[in-house]
């Protein structure tokens, strides 16, 4: 009587089990990783929809409020982040997905933008810079995806009407008649209205890339990349969340010998998140797969 | 936390950096009792600085009507709110700054005004809310009064949208005390517009950055005052350099309001950013509304205010007020001329304590007509 119980425990058990198994490897998903693996692929998708993503193992990230420097993050919102990664040996393109019902992409007052952020240690070293944003003589390397620039280069156009499509602008001193005819007048006096433009700090407005390169030494320090090499990302909004792929050059020194680190941040603007108000992760292990090492042999 | 000495709340408090005063500290006077509401400030400023795509709703001058008026809307009553208890005793204050009262996670007390409280400046604020029923008359909770509020950024010694920014990305000059967000630096979180309890940085959403006064430091540099200044038809506004409390020197025009006279006073100081912009506070207005915004001090200046004719000196340097483009760092009066100086001791301007009357008669015996106010 007794054997027979634990037999159909352990049958339930087993059912159960291959239950899971199955489905964490449902048609064309990878299996679920501790690590962040990133797997070989000659072509690197910059499309978060692009089939070769299936076969990618999934990290889950957790991701805890950002509480330690102020302003700090007092409730807490994403809870948790979909990472999946790919390389060409070259490059590495990396896919987060996320849960937001609400799309947050209009910039403005008490306004916030959804994004993204992925950060790796600039050297591989045994000692670990602060996984908040590194620390003094321990810089980080920081790819910042933006919803909003997500919009500007899906083709929003720079202008006020984009943002309230009924405001009502009586003029702009450089839409003056005189200077009609004078197109680089006219844009310097518009410069001279919008400083940080001015300045080529392109927080708005027209840009080449969805995503920022970013480098930093502690909270506070954010700077752009003094050597950027080109990163782009792309984002798309399904309803019910994003899936955002971010690509970048290999972090330095990173082979299939080595591990190294990396660390996730997404902000929810509908949450009124930005800045160091953001969900983000702790240090999460890096591991990169050789060229024609299979998938599923990760584990 | 740093332990630093505020003189307007007569006491040391919190702030998130340790005291450091600039050489020279930017100020000003504005005289309340002239404000027309004419509102040239806030266009002479809205023509220089905002006129760009994202400024559109930008106000770095504005002028509100109050008791009602405020722009953005509720900028003061929000914080009062939440600020709760501010008792003085005498000249100390007993109750919490921003900084003191910030909430676990936050660096200050603040709060976000939204598209809308920004979206109707001076809207309703002196109308009759509605139809009177069966004849004129209001029966309000308050007495029959408004005045006018004139403000720009304080260029506080305590800015509380500098503290506010976990860049650092806004600073304080230190040879004018002119506080600026580095528009190269600034990366657009909008804490400083959460922070600034006046509510005087803004957000351009076509910049991605927050953006405010800039006490016209172009204009500063060359010891002329800035647009709103030299714009104002009320000449309501004074600009100059206010030494500390125990450095005053009465030839100073500034200091000489502020600090001799205290016939000038801050804007809540309460809320604990020693602002830099002092009002005359009006004098018809029940002094117990007018304590709550500008201090214990509003009981003595109206009395000093409405002295006014029997006290020459004062009378003398309010004449001072929109009378040169110059910053006039001195003063002193002779007789019935009132001298503006340089540093130096040059003479930028002089001016009559009283124009001259000239009496045209109604009759012109040269032309044999007679005359005609003309509008
Ligand atoms: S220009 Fe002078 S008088 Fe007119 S509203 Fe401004 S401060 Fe008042
Ligand atoms: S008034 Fe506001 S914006 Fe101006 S310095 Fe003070 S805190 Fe900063």
């Amino acid at each position: 009587m007794l054997r027979a119980k634990s037999l159909l425990i352990l049958m339930l058990t087993l059912i159960l089990s291959s239950g899971v198994l199955i489905l964490s490897c449902r048609s064309g998903e990878g299996p679920i990783t501790a690590e962040v693996v990133i797997i070989h692929s000659t072509n690197l998708p910059l499309d978060p929809n692009d089939p070769i993503w299936n076969a990618a193992p999934k990290h889950l990230a957790k991701l805890i409020p950002q509480d330690l420097v102020e302003p700090r993050l007092m409730k807490a919102s994403t809870s948790e982040v979909q990472i999946k990664a790919v390389s060409n040996g070259t490059n590495v393109a990396f896919r987060l997905e996320w849960l937001d019902d609400v799309k947050n992409d209009l910039p403005g007052p008490a306004k916030f933008i959804d994004g993204c952020a992925v950060q790796v240690p600039s050297k591989i070293a045994a000692n670990v810079p602060d996984p908040q944003m590194g620390q003094a003589g321990q810089s980080v390397e920081i790819t910042f995806w933006r919803a909003d620039w997500q919009a500007i280069m899906n083709g929003r156009k720079d202008s006020i009407k984009e943002l309230y499509p009924n405001a009502a602008i009586d003029h702009y001193p450089f839409e003056a008649k005189p200077l009609e005819k004078d197109p680089v007048a006219q844009s310097e006096m518009q410069k001279r209205y919008a400083p940080a433009r001015a300045l080529g700090n392109n927080r708005e407005g027209p840009r080449d890339s969805a995503v920022e390169e970013l480098i930093a030494e502690g909270p506070g320090s954010l700077s752009p990349a003094p050597n950027p090499t080109g990163a782009k990302g792309k984002g798309l909004y399904n309803g019910k969340g994003w899936s955002v792929v971010i690509l970048r050059s290999l972090p330095k020194d990173l082979s299939p010998n080595t591990r190294s680190q990396i660390a996730f941040a997404v902000w929810e603007g509908g949450h009124k998140e930005v800045g160091a108000r953001k969900m983000r992760s702790g240090w999460v292990p890096l591991l990169m797969k050789a060229e024609g090492e299979l998938s599923k042999n990760a584990y | 936390m740093a332990r630093v000495y505020n003189w307007q709340i007569g006491r040391e408090m919190s702030y998130w950096y340790p005291e450091s005063r600039p050489e020279k500290q930017f100020a000003a006077v504005f005289d309340i009792n002239k404000c027309i509401a004419c509102q040239t400030c806030t266009l002479a400023c809205k023509t220089t600085w905002t006129s760009g795509r994202g400024q559109e709703y930008m106000l770095w001058n504005n002028v509100e009507t109050k008791p009602y008026g405020s722009y953005p809307l509720a900028w003061d009553l929000n914080l009062l709110d939440s600020l709760q208890g501010q008792e003085w005793q005498g000249n100390v204050y007993q109750g919490q700054t921003v900084f003191e009262a910030a909430p676990e996670g936050e660096r200050v007390l603040g709060w976000r005004p939204d598209e809308h409280d920004y979206s109707y400046p001076n809207v309703g604020e002196d109308d009759c809310a509605g139809q009177i029923e069966k004849g004129a008359s209001l029966d309000l909770p308050h007495m029959m009064w408004f005045y006018y509020l004139a403000r720009i950024c304080n260029h506080c010694t305590y800015p509380a949208c500098l503290a506010a920014c976990p860049r650092g990305s806004i600073y304080k000059r230190p040879e004018d005390g002119i506080v600026l967000v580095d528009q190269d630096r600034c990366r657009g979180y909008q804490e400083c517009v959460r922070g600034c309890p006046y509510k005087k940085v803004f957000f351009n959403p076509m910049t991605g950055t927050s953006e405010k006064c800039i006490a016209c430091f172009p204009k500063i540099e060359q010891g002329i005052q800035p647009q709103c200044f030299v714009n104002c038809i009320g000449k309501i506004r004074l600009a100059g350099w206010l030494s500390k409390p125990e450095e005053a020197k009465p030839e100073n025009p500034l200091d000489y309001l502020v600090h001799v006279r205290k016939i000038a006073l801050p804007l809540f100081p309460q809320f604990g950013l020693e602002p830099n912009i002092y009002y005359i506070p009006p004098v018809h207005v029940p002094t117990h509304f007018l304590r709550q915004m500008f201090g214990p001090g509003v009981d003595e200046a109206v009395k000093q205010y409405r002295n006014i004719a029997q006290d020459p000196d004062l009378a003398g340097l309010l004449a001072l007020f929109g009378s040169t483009e110059f910053i006039v760092p001195r003063w002193k009066r002779q007789g019935d001329l009132v001298i503006g100086m340089s540093e130096k001791g040059t003479e930028l301007i002089k001016v009559p304590m009283r124009e001259p009357i000239h009496i045209r008669g109604a009759y012109d015996p040269k032309y044999n007509i007679a005359r005609v106010n003309c509008p």
